[in-house]
């Protein structure tokens, strides 16, 4: 297929998604302060300015190479708990694409479970807990469902199931992080991390192919 | 030296903490400490790339120490490990301590050139000091009010606790390496003997893997769910630490208790293959294990009903409060050393009981109350009589039956104080309670304990060689005492009444639990026949006894299975050992009931096998939580309902929570490819429910490579009305179905078993709960089989009349399995049959009981 990724489609994925995550903070951080420490949204876009300085700063010649860059740059400048969690997701991710010549649907597939295995052993979360694994796990299977129809009709699925997650979270009941201790309260607003999980997916719609 | 590495959100909290931990211990014999903490100066947050640069910096051959504050400093931490080099990330802990106190003891502690492990309890143990001095400190103010300080000399912890606290961290921690032997790990009723026996001493201790550090680091060797869930596997070494004035002791105990391999029986094939029923059966622990013939004649041990507390004389508020705390530590070590020996002689569920009471004597609540109470110029006794009359005034006052009932659970805790208050600070004995009330009974011989109500504590203390049997003015059937009463074989009749109100202590008293008759002085005549009724029940059990291993066949050749209901490893030996074919029910609800969270898929896999295992490989039907209604279960979230009984209770409560159901249907499965299981599903209403059921037992087998176990029986249970007249439908696509004959007796009389006042409706012979069990037989397809695991089956009238109604399997309690048996070889099915047709046309229960009483002694003549 010609449809392979490269590495600077890669790089416009993150600067879009830095742009998107920074134009929403303060919805990202409102979301955050209803059931959590009110700084989801300042905190991924410290850490994602940080990352957009990375890339204006370097060249990468290999996805893991950008990748692993990324995912440490998060860990150091995020703060929260999702700088562990993007970054071992970006970690992950760059790792499962080292070595791969042509980057298509069914490679980007694996390098996003890879990512998302990583997040799930890092931050111990199941199903429905409230996190944002309750976009991913959704997203992933409706990757890998569309994988076969081609990246664009992959990603696209990928992010609609994100965001059907994303408001499935409204209703649950938080079991993880700062929110678990607000327990019943938690319930009726929508997961911050899952919000900006559906964001990461939407600009991959947008951007990989 | 040890290196330690403080991870925070904040960088000055960090620096202040190293600070204070620091200003501790002289500056050559500092170990190294970093930090790793905030963004930058201002900003918080963590970043597991400067946790991985601080515990490079630090690391030592001795290891690294690293304490973290919340949230993400765990992650960023457990991340930073990644990033080192392995080698050097092997010997790094993350420990779960408390940060501030975590890290005084520890940087004290490592200045000595303590080990890693030494440092990683003596972290841990920081937050252990602070709960128990905070529990003493708010009791000791609470108890003394604003009188004196009589009672600061009273708690022993006390002075200890604010030495240390003021000018050192507790750096005498003493410690000991222990490893866990026992095939299945430090489970919940090792993990129950452990924490019994720990909180029988004055000290704070600690329990950290030294072998595991993936898992659980260390925890509160006080609290049963923190040791059971520690996930100490065979194998594992354990670091025990202590500190306090019982350091030494506890220790010395826990070593002992680990040498012993914390006294589990492992359930072995050699003891179960070729048993002696009469000692299986508990015959040679003298006094542990009653006759098991539900009657008895003997002296009336009538126990008072209101303690005598005229020769009390009370204090000033200071000396009453003195005397109020130690008599609830008094109490309270009584009733753990009753727990831990309920727990080994019953088991854990009967030991479990004793939580409820423990729980009132630890009650902030209660005991600020009985401090304002005594403050205010009450005597001990006055405030704890009012305090606790109201709480049992509040449990009674509620509408649920067993709710009810819990009301004598707060009654026993008081008795047990008043006890303890009169003697004036000397520890009551552990059986105190009623039978220690009635000492001079014993000593004239054994006799018949007639009580208002037999209280657990009682129950399980009771010594059988001197207590023939037990008779309750009130107190439904269903109390915590009669439970371990009859799961000790101790024969007992409940809710007597008036008819043994006049009773004089050492007046001759007989009853019959089968027939709930009682004779209160019985004439020549009446009590010869009694004797003539023992006699011949323990010659019956003898033969029963002899033969209880051979299978149960009719005098025409009809072969019923006679399995036991179980609930522990333990009752399925001795179940086998008496005679049991397997077991017809085992309680998952009471056989995981100690957890407060839910047991892994692998847990219970481990304990299906070894009850599959302490049956010889006999059968097993495994019940699926059967919760809701009187039985709830920690880890399951239930509604409040008016209702319960007629509410989400077992298959029912998992329409909304399937996952842990397909857990325990998923280890039910994998227990299926290794030996005999059936799986059985309660509480089923309609042939929907059934699918449903269905369908997740699919996706459960479907989890595992091999799918649905082959041969693996699966069936419900009848308890329901609507099922029994659907039986047709609902078994359509079962190998079996097994009547609860309890429940369906409640609901086809809809009287709640549980509730004395309607308790002469709910019999189980009633002729209308007969023709359902009837109609289930005729109705079943042919493709399955009808089996019976409530009550009726347990007793060798209502076992034969069973049979009689088309029954072929029997689930009776374990102790009833010798004489079900024999009972069953002395009839003809024929003969069964004719009794059963009978029974069906009969118009009361009262009618069938006399009817079975006719035909049991035509056989003998």
């Amino acid at each position: 297929m010609a449809e392979a990724v490269t590495v600077d489609a890669f790089v416009r994925w993150l600067k879009h998604f830095a742009e998107t995550v920074h134009d929403s903070a303060g919805h990202l951080t409102q979301l955050d302060s209803a059931i959590g420490d009110a700084d989801h949204g300042t905190n991924m876009d410290r850490g994602l300015k940080a990352v957009v300085g990375v890339l204006d700063t370097n060249g990468f010649d290999s996805p893991d190479a950008l990748f692993k860059k990324v995912g440490m740059t998060l860990v150091s400048t995020v703060g929260g708990a999702s700088g562990p969690l993007y970054g071992t997701f970006f970690l992950r991710f760059g790792s499962a694409l080292q070595g791969v010549e042509s980057i298509g649907s069914k490679e980007l597939g694996k390098a996003f479970r890879a990512g998302v295995d990583g997040i799930v052993a890092r931050g111990k979360a199941e199903l429905e807990d409230k996190t944002m694994y309750d976009a991913w796990a959704p997203a992933l299977e409706a990757f890998d469902q569309a994988a076969a129809d081609g990246l664009a009709a992959a990603l696209s699925a990928a992010a609609s199931a994100a965001a059907e997650g994303r408001d499935a979270t409204t209703d649950l009941l938080a079991r993880k992080g700062r929110a678990s201790y607000l327990g019943e309260r938690s319930v009726g607003h929508q997961d911050p991390g899952a919000t900006s999980t559906t964001m990461l997916l939407e600009s991959a719609a947008a951007t990989l192919v | 030296m040890i290196g330690i590495v403080v991870v925070s959100h904040s960088h000055a909290l960090a620096e202040a903490a190293v600070a204070l931990a620091t200003e501790m211990v002289e500056a050559t014999d500092l170990p190294r400490v970093a930090i790793a903490a905030g963004l930058d100066g201002e900003t918080f947050g963590t970043d597991a790339a400067a946790v991985a640069e601080a515990v490079e910096t630090v690391d030592s051959p001795d290891g690294v120490l690293v304490l973290v504050d919340l949230g993400s400093a765990v992650m960023s931490a457990e991340m930073a490990l990644e990033f080192v080099n392995p080698e050097l990330a092997e010997r790094v802990v993350i420990s779960s301590a408390p940060l501030v106190e975590g890290l005084v003891a520890a940087v004290v502690l490592a200045s000595s050139g303590a080990a890693l492990a030494a440092v990683v309890a003596e972290a841990q143990a920081g937050l252990a000091a602070k709960q128990s001095h905070l529990r003493e400190t708010e009791f000791t103010r609470a108890s003394g009010g604003d009188g004196g300080n009589a009672s600061a000399e009273t708690s022993s912890a006390d002075s200890r606790e604010t030495a240390a606290g003021r000018d050192a961290p507790d750096a005498g921690a003493l410690s000991v390496e222990i490893e866990v032997g026992i095939p299945h790990g430090l489970h919940a009723r090792p993990a129950a003997k452990l924490v019994s026996l720990v909180r029988r001493f004055d000290a704070s201790v600690t329990l950290a893997h030294v072998t595991a550090a993936d898992r659980q680091t260390s925890c509160d060797a006080a609290s049963l769910s923190q040791v059971a869930t520690l996930n100490a596997r065979q194998g594992d070494r354990l670091l025990v630490s202590a500190v306090g004035t019982d350091a030494r002791e506890v220790l010395d105990a826990l070593a002992e208790l680990a040498g012993r391999d914390f006294d589990e029986v492992a359930p072995s094939f050699s003891k179960a293959v070729e048993p002696d029923p009469l000692t299986a059966d508990g015959a040679e622990r003298s006094g542990t294990t009653g006759s098991g013939l539900d009657i008895a004649l003997g002296a009336a041990i009538v126990a008072d009903v209101e303690i005598d507390t005229s020769d009390y004389h009370p204090g000033d508020a200071a000396l009453e409060a003195t005397r109020s705390t130690v008599a609830v530590n008094a109490v309270e070590k009584a009733l753990t050393a009753l727990r831990e020996d309920t727990a080994r002689q019953v088991g854990i569920a009967e030991a479990e009981i004793f939580d409820a009471h423990l729980a009132l004597t630890s009650d902030p609540d209660l005991l600020g109350l009985v401090a304002t109470d005594i403050a205010a110029g009450r005597s001990a006794i006055e405030a704890w009589r009012q305090r606790l009359a109201d709480v049992a005034g509040r449990f009674e006052a509620l509408d649920d039956a067993y709710q009810r009932e819990r009301a004598q659970d707060v009654r026993e805790v008081e008795r047990r104080l008043l006890e303890s208050l009169i003697a004036d600070g000397d520890a009551p004995s552990p059986a105190s309670g009623w039978s220690a009330g009635v000492g001079e009974g014993r000593a004239a011989g054994p006799g018949i304990l007639v009580i208002p109500e037999l209280d657990a504590a009682t129950a399980a203390a009771l010594d059988a060689d001197q207590v023939l049997g037990v008779v309750t003015r009130q107190g439904g059937a269903t109390g915590h005492g009669v439970i371990v009463a009859r799961s000790r074989g101790i024969p007992i009749l409940t809710d007597a009444g008036e008819r043994v109100d006049s009773v004089r202590a050492g007046a001759l008293i007989g009853f019959d639990a089968r027939t709930g008759e009682v004779w209160v002085e019985p004439d020549e005549e009446d009590a010869e026949r009694l004797r003539a009724e023992i006699e011949s029940r323990t010659q019956v059990r003898g033969r029963a006894l002899a033969t209880a291993r051979k299978p149960a066949s009719t005098l025409d050749g009809c072969r019923i299975t006679v399995a036991a209901n179980v609930t522990s490893v333990d009752d399925a030996a001795s179940a086998l050992a008496i005679g049991a074919d397997g077991s017809g029910l085992v309680r998952t609800e009471v056989l995981f009931g100690a957890m407060t969270s839910a047991p892994s898929v692998e847990e219970q896999t481990q304990r299906f096998l070894a009850i599959a295992a302490a049956m010889d490989g006999k059968p097993i039907t495994i019940r699926t939580w059967d919760v809701g209604g009187d039985k709830p279960l920690r880890f399951l979230s239930q509604p409040h309902e008016l209702n319960p009984f007629l509410g989400e209770r077992g298959l029912r409560l998992f329409r909304r929570q399937p996952e842990v159901l397909v857990d325990q249907l998923q280890a039910i499965c994998r227990a299926a490819r290794e030996t005999q299981v059936k799986v059985m599903f309660p509480m089923v209403s309609s042939a929907g429910e059934v699918a449903w059921a269905l369908d997740h037992l699919l996706e459960a087998a479907a989890k595992d490579s091999g799918g649905m176990p082959a041969g693996m029986h699966v069936g419900v249970m009848i308890e329901v009305p609507a099922a029994a007249l659907m039986v047709r439908r609902i078994a359509a696509d079962l190998d079996f179905v097994s009547i609860g004959t309890n429940d369906l007796t409640q609901y086809t009389m809809a009287a709640e078993r549980g509730n004395a006042a309607v308790s002469h409706l709910v019999k189980a012979l009633d002729p209308a709960v007969l023709r359902l069990v009837k109609l289930v037989c005729d109705e079943v397809p042919s493709t399955a089989g009808v089996a019976v695991c409530g009550d009726l089956a347990s007793s060798p009238s209502g076992a034969v009349l069973l049979a009689g109604l088309g029954v072929r399997e029997l689930s009776v309690v374990a102790p009833a399995v010798p004489e079900v048996k024999s009972a069953l070889r002395r009839i003809s099915l024929s003969d069964a049959e004719a009794v059963g047709q009978r029974a069906l046309q009969a118009s009361t229960a009262d009618e069938v009981v006399a009817l079975l009483e006719s035909a049991q002694r035509t056989p003998h003549e």
